[in-house]
């Protein structure tokens, strides 16, 4: 029977987005029965997945989702996949201030801007990249803080939509007049004691920070804006993805003030100069010392802060209330000390139910943040996994070969690389850089201790706490290594970080003394122009294979193609 | 019962229509293929506002002083 060749083409697409192609050395024959019930019950065993086979060109799509095993596949399908659906309706609804106004609002910012329309509604597959080959525990620990993120997330861009004036015919509505517009590295826990009056919501993180990790091509349009109008390439792609979103006018009018910071580096002052040009309302500039643990700088700290509260009660009128602030700190050092349980349980057993990526992106997330209600919801769920995995001795990710530090500051655009590591060559990511930052308890005995630990807080911010701050503090890598048990290093080299990139030699060198396993990962923070994810895959696969002679657990994933990915 | 059995019967489908779309990705080959070319269409043609024309000076009385 002739075919036509519409009826061809139609029949190769439905091919490549469908099927999967057997491997070449199957043997044909004869189907072992009983290893099909096997597999169809718990999985194939991690050797013989083949997640590789699974992706249409280099796209990232599935042509099927991964099977694994019929209680993790439902588990994904009912706990995961419809949950979060189900939960992000629902949370559209519940923080727009009501199902028709919620829904209204967010379908008025998705028309309106990239960073939301672009991004967001891929965000399961950002589960997929992040859970790829996750199975059990420690499938449902990673996803529970990413749900807590999505939330989260969810909470900020519509308390942005409900009172942005460019959505609501330039109207300064009572909700814009009680918002203070922050940076993202201007931690949430400098307004506690302004929280049940006014709301803080921070400029940069959903329209930037979060887009980089869920979908790496909104990003790269901001960037392309910021030089567009002459500005320099080469300080670092997070500054000037932060400023390109105000060139392109993709910025929500939410807020009557700013507050700006420093952090994490002197990019951060030309990201706040250019911040203070287009919005053109009042700024208050909170700087924090670079050599933070200077103890002559601690006093100056305390009264930038100090000044900033200052600030916010002249323009809203609103006192600063010491009880209010003692209540959210103490909040937020219940949150503290369950990630000391968890950093416990990562460094001294084979028992974490969090992957390299979850623990990265959560921590990072919600101690930047502040105290928010999810993040308790979402401890109380870990907490449950964790004490079943370490009561019964699960082994969370049992093809451990080596246990993993990574250090220096992240690719956002490949935050998932952890989880393919692991499903590739056995790397299991236990501690990033960034999970270590802010490790401080507010003490709430006295206005003074409150306002020192508060500083300290600000002083640890990610970056800052050990990129930028010092070299002693990127030096105490090797404390953290010995901590948490790591044989291995996986050292970011962001390559348009001055600061890193200062101290590069250092590393080679110490590296070399110590005898220490490290792999150097070149990339440029949210722009995947510079360094693919590809070539960062290659980097890591070389490393094994010649240095290391390993073979690979999952060969299909060793050469892929996902340039055009999300 | 035959009510029960109906709603029943509706809610098995519509839950296996949804494993079917998860399972073969089809909310991310919507999205992919679909979607997100259209809405990127509509971002880049969108009129923007010419931001460079913020006027930039100093601001007077941000603070102050007690
Ligand atoms: S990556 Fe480096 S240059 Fe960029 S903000 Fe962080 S410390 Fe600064």
């Amino acid at each position: 029977m002739k075919i036509s060749k519409k009826a061809k083409m139609v029949r190769d697409k439905m091919k490549e987005l469908f099927v999967v192609e057997k491997p070449e050395n199957e043997e044909k024959g004869k189907r072992d029965i009983k290893k099909i019930a096997r597999d169809f019950w718990y999985g194939k065993p991690h050797e013989e997945r083949r997640l590789g086979d699974l992706y249409i060109g280099d796209t990232g799509l599935y042509k099927h989702r991964e099977w694994r095993g019929f209680v993790d596949t439902m588990y994904y399908f009912n706990m995961i996949w419809l949950y979060n659906y189900g939960h992000m309706v629902m949370d559209i609804m519940k923080f727009g201030g009501g199902p028709v106004k919620g829904v209204v609002n967010f379908s008025k910012g998705l028309m309106r801007y990239r960073w939301m329309g672009q991004t967001y509604l891929t965000v399961m597959h950002w589960f997929d990249r992040g859970l790829e080959g996750m199975r059990g525990p420690i499938l449902r620990g990673s996803a529970w803080h990413y749900r807590g993120m999505v939330c989260e997330t969810i909470r900020q861009f519509q308390e942005m939509f409900a009172s942005d004036k460019k959505l609501h015919g330039g109207r300064e509505s009572e909700q814009w007049k009680h918002n203070i517009a922050h940076n993202e590295t201007v931690s949430g826990s400098i307004f506690y004691g302004f929280h049940d009056v006014l709301e803080d919501i921070p400029l940069e993180m959903i329209p930037y920070f979060v887009t980089c990790h869920v979908n790496n091509h909104t990003v790269l349009n901001y960037i392309d804006a910021a030089q567009s109008i002459g500005l320099p390439s080469d300080p670092c792609p997070m500054c000037q993805a932060e400023y390109g979103i105000f060139v392109l006018d993709d910025y929500p009018d939410f807020a009557p003030t700013m507050i700006t910071s420093n952090e994490a580096c002197d990019g951060s002052v030309a990201t706040s100069v250019i911040q203070d040009w287009f919005l053109n309302r009042p700024l208050f500039a909170m700087p924090q010392p670079m050599r933070y643990d200077d103890p002559l700088v601690q006093e100056h700290c305390q009264r930038e802060i100090e000044e900033c509260w200052k600030f916010i009660e002249q323009q809203y009128g609103v006192p600063f209330n010491w009880e209010m602030y003692c209540k959210y700190a103490e909040e937020q050092n219940k949150l503290t000390a369950f990630e000391h349980e968890k950093w416990d349980v990562a460094a001294n057993t084979p028992y974490y139910p969090i992957n390299g990526v979850a623990q990265a992106l959560y921590r990072i997330y919600y101690s930047q943040d502040g105290n928010r209600p999810i993040w308790h919801e979402i401890d109380a769920h870990v907490r449950k996994i964790m004490n079943h995995t370490v009561k019964n001795k699960i082994v969370t990710l049992p093809k451990t070969r080596h246990r993993v530090i990574a250090w220096s500051c992240a690719p956002l655009y490949y935050s998932s690389w952890c989880t393919w590591a692991y499903n590739c060559w056995g790397l299991n990511c236990v501690i990033n850089m960034d999970s270590l930052m802010f490790d401080q308890f507010l003490r709430t005995d006295t206005y003074e201790h409150a306002l020192e630990d508060l500083s300290w807080y600000n002083e640890k911010a990610p970056m800052r706490a050990m990129a930028v701050g010092g070299h002693e503090h990127i030096l105490s890598l090797w404390d953290y290594m010995e901590r948490f048990n790591c044989d291995m290093v996986v050292m970011y080299d962001q390559l348009q970080c001055k600061g890193m990139q200062g101290i590069h030699g250092v590393f080679e060198d110490e590296f070399r003394k110590r005898n220490i396993h490290a792999i150097w990962v070149p990339h440029a923070l949210p722009d995947k122009r510079t360094v693919s994810r590809k070539e960062i895959r290659k980097i890591i696969s070389d490393y094994m294979i010649t240095v290391m002679r390993e073979e690979p657990l999952d060969p299909t994933l060793v050469d892929f193609e996902d340039d055009s990915s999300w | 019962m035959k009510i029960i059995l109906k709603i029943f019967g509706i809610l098995a489908a519509v839950y296996a229509a949804l494993f079917a779309v998860f399972y073969y990705d089809l909310d991310g080959k919507f999205i992919y293929y679909i979607f997100e070319p259209m809405m990127v269409r509509r971002y880049d043609n969108m009129k923007r506002e010419d931001t460079l024309k913020t006027p930039y000076d100093m601001k007077e009385d941000v603070m102050k002083e007690e």
